[in-house]
């Protein structure tokens, strides 16, 4: 069996049929990670005894007769800052790692257990997830895929590399940010990330509480809406899950453009753009025969306003950290946690406020438009290390200006998907195009993007290795 | 705020909120502290009446 060959609802088809047992699938993605983790670093943690456990339970209820649940034998791993009874949540620190273990599954982690996905571990992030390039100081960067000396993105690079390098077919991320986005679009798989409050956050540790929200990577768009279906559920411990119920899209994948408006947009979102960002996204809307140009309200404002909110949060969570721990704490993001903690109020309420003025807005705008297309990312992968990006005559501190598209978006809430693309003029690397809808509107993105998929524009790549 | 200004404001922000900062770690923050001040700045432009509350996260019972 290779590990390249399956999609995630093609396993669960293949392991409902019998054609393999979740044993057999198990075994072959633990070898995979086995033999390529050196190269990619995606996995802090394995789980493979649980997950080899987990796969006995769906082989029996198989034997038994018994209908298998959507995501029966599908491997699967988290970002670790996602609770996994019985192991440490790092959130990438090293300071975390005094903690106890945790007493239970994260909220989503059980969701995906109830809908029969195999844990096989946890994956490598930014330090308490500020930042948009996993090259983590303490567990080391999470390498891409496509071209090992590049970042994967971040913050949740770890499961964008591992689903890229398929060595599981899903994998849990969040997304403050951008932290889904971003891996997303540089490693070239599906990513979505819901409506704000959509899925519960319960178990996972926080960064801005605020913004936060949790989401799946998958390596087809089928698999994608299978999480995601699966993922839902609402959750009244959670102050931040505003979910009343479980709206499956699975069923809807298929419903076509039809009724459908559609636009690109333009302004801040094409001014922050390489040329190759800017061709996924003519690629995307020539598909679907789209021409309308839109324009974004206040997108320069709402990444100013994001990132006092992100600072000022970020900062004030991890205060007891700065004040007796500083020294390990992650090198390349500590500063900036600092400088937050210390920022005025009056910037922080100030953007508060904006945000509420900003949501109407966006909100407006989408009584005219039904889903908006942008790239995912300024430009494709960086090699690790890189300090500065030089994009249409700025000169950027490369590590933020990956999240200068993503921003904007969800902190209005929307939700979004990635789709991946492969445009010219990268060295054959990724650039995803983030394909948005109005709030509570996950439904129209799949749409799209299952017509970017089947046209063949968007899809994963395998990997040399 | 100039940069000197700004690194006075760092000094005795961190003092006052307890975190021990040395100067080359003062002076990076600062730094840091006057990117976000020229993006605080620039959302003072959004047209804002006294009317505009916070968005809201505080719910008093789940209806």
């Amino acid at each position: 069996m290779d590990a390249q060959q399956f999609s995630a609802d093609q396993l669960a088809q293949g392991i409902a049929r019998g054609d393999f047992t979740a044993g057999e699938v198990v075994a072959t993605y633990i070898k995979r990670i086995e033999d390529t983790d050196t190269k990619v670093n995606a996995f802090t943690t394995r789980c493979f005894d649980r997950a080899l456990q987990e796969a006995l339970v769906i082989d029996s209820r198989r034997a038994r007769g018994d209908a298998l649940p959507p995501l029966a034998g599908v491997p699967y791993a988290v970002k670790n800052l996602f609770d996994i009874e019985g192991v440490v949540t790092l959130a990438g620190s090293k300071v975390n790692r005094s903690n106890p273990p945790s007493q239970a599954d994260a909220f989503l982690v059980q969701r995906m257990q109830a809908a029969g996905a195999v844990l096989m571990g946890g994956l490598n992030m930014d330090e308490f997830a500020y930042g948009f390039t996993t090259e983590n100081s303490h567990y080391g960067p999470s390498h891409n895929p496509h071209n090992l000396a590049c970042i994967a993105g971040g913050s949740s690079g770890g499961s964008g590399s591992a689903v890229a390098a398929r060595q599981v077919s899903i994998a849990l991320g969040s997304d403050t940010n951008g932290s889904i986005r971003v891996p997303a679009s540089l490693c070239g798989v599906w990513g979505l990330k819901p409506t704000f409050g959509r899925l519960s956050r319960r178990g996972s540790y926080p960064f801005v509480h605020s913004i936060d929200h949790l989401g799946p990577f998958a390596d087809s768009l089928s698999g994608l809406a299978l999480a995601y279906d699966a993922l839902q559920g609402p959750d009244e411990h959670d102050p931040g899950c505003h979910a009343k119920r479980i709206e499956p899209i699975s069923t809807a994948l298929t419903a076509g453009l039809q009724g459908l408006r559609i636009g690109v947009l333009d302004g801040y979102f094409h001014d922050n753009a390489s040329d190759p960002a800017r061709q996924a996204v003519q690629e995307a809307a020539r598909i679907l025969g789209v021409t309308a140009q839109v324009s974004w309200p206040d997108a320069a404002l709402a990444r100013a306003a994001a990132f006092i909110v992100t600072a000022s949060e970020g900062g004030q969570l991890h205060l007891d950290h700065l004040r007796t721990q500083a020294h390990d704490l992650e090198p390349l993001s500590v500063d900036r946690f600092m400088a937050g903690a210390l920022q005025p109020a009056a910037w922080y309420v100030q953007a508060q406020r904006f945000r509420r003025v900003y949501r109407d807005k966006v909100n407006a705008l989408f009584e005219d438009w039904d889903v908006l297309l942008a790239p995912a990312t300024p430009v494709s992968a960086l090699t690790i290390g890189t300090e500065w990006l030089d994009l249409n005559g700025q000169r950027l501190p490369s590590r933020a200006a990956m999240g200068v598209l993503t921003q904007p978006i969800s902190f209005a809430g929307c939700p979004v998907l990635v789709a991946p693309l492969w445009p010219a003029g990268t060295e054959k690397m990724p650039l995803g195009v983030q394909i948005i809808a109005a709030p509570w509107r996950e439904e129209l993105a799949f749409r799209v993007a299952h017509v970017l998929e089947n046209s063949g524009v968007a899809h994963l790549n395998p990997v040399e290795f | 705020m100039n940069e000197a200004e700004t690194l006075d404001f760092v000094l005795v922000s961190a003092k006052a909120l307890g975190i021990p900062m040395d100067a080359a770690c003062a002076e990076r923050v600062a730094a840091h502290l006057q990117r976000t001040a020229a993006m605080a700045k620039m959302l003072e432009s959004a047209a804002l009446t006294p009317f505009d509350e916070p968005a809201e996260i505080f719910c008093p019972k789940p209806q």
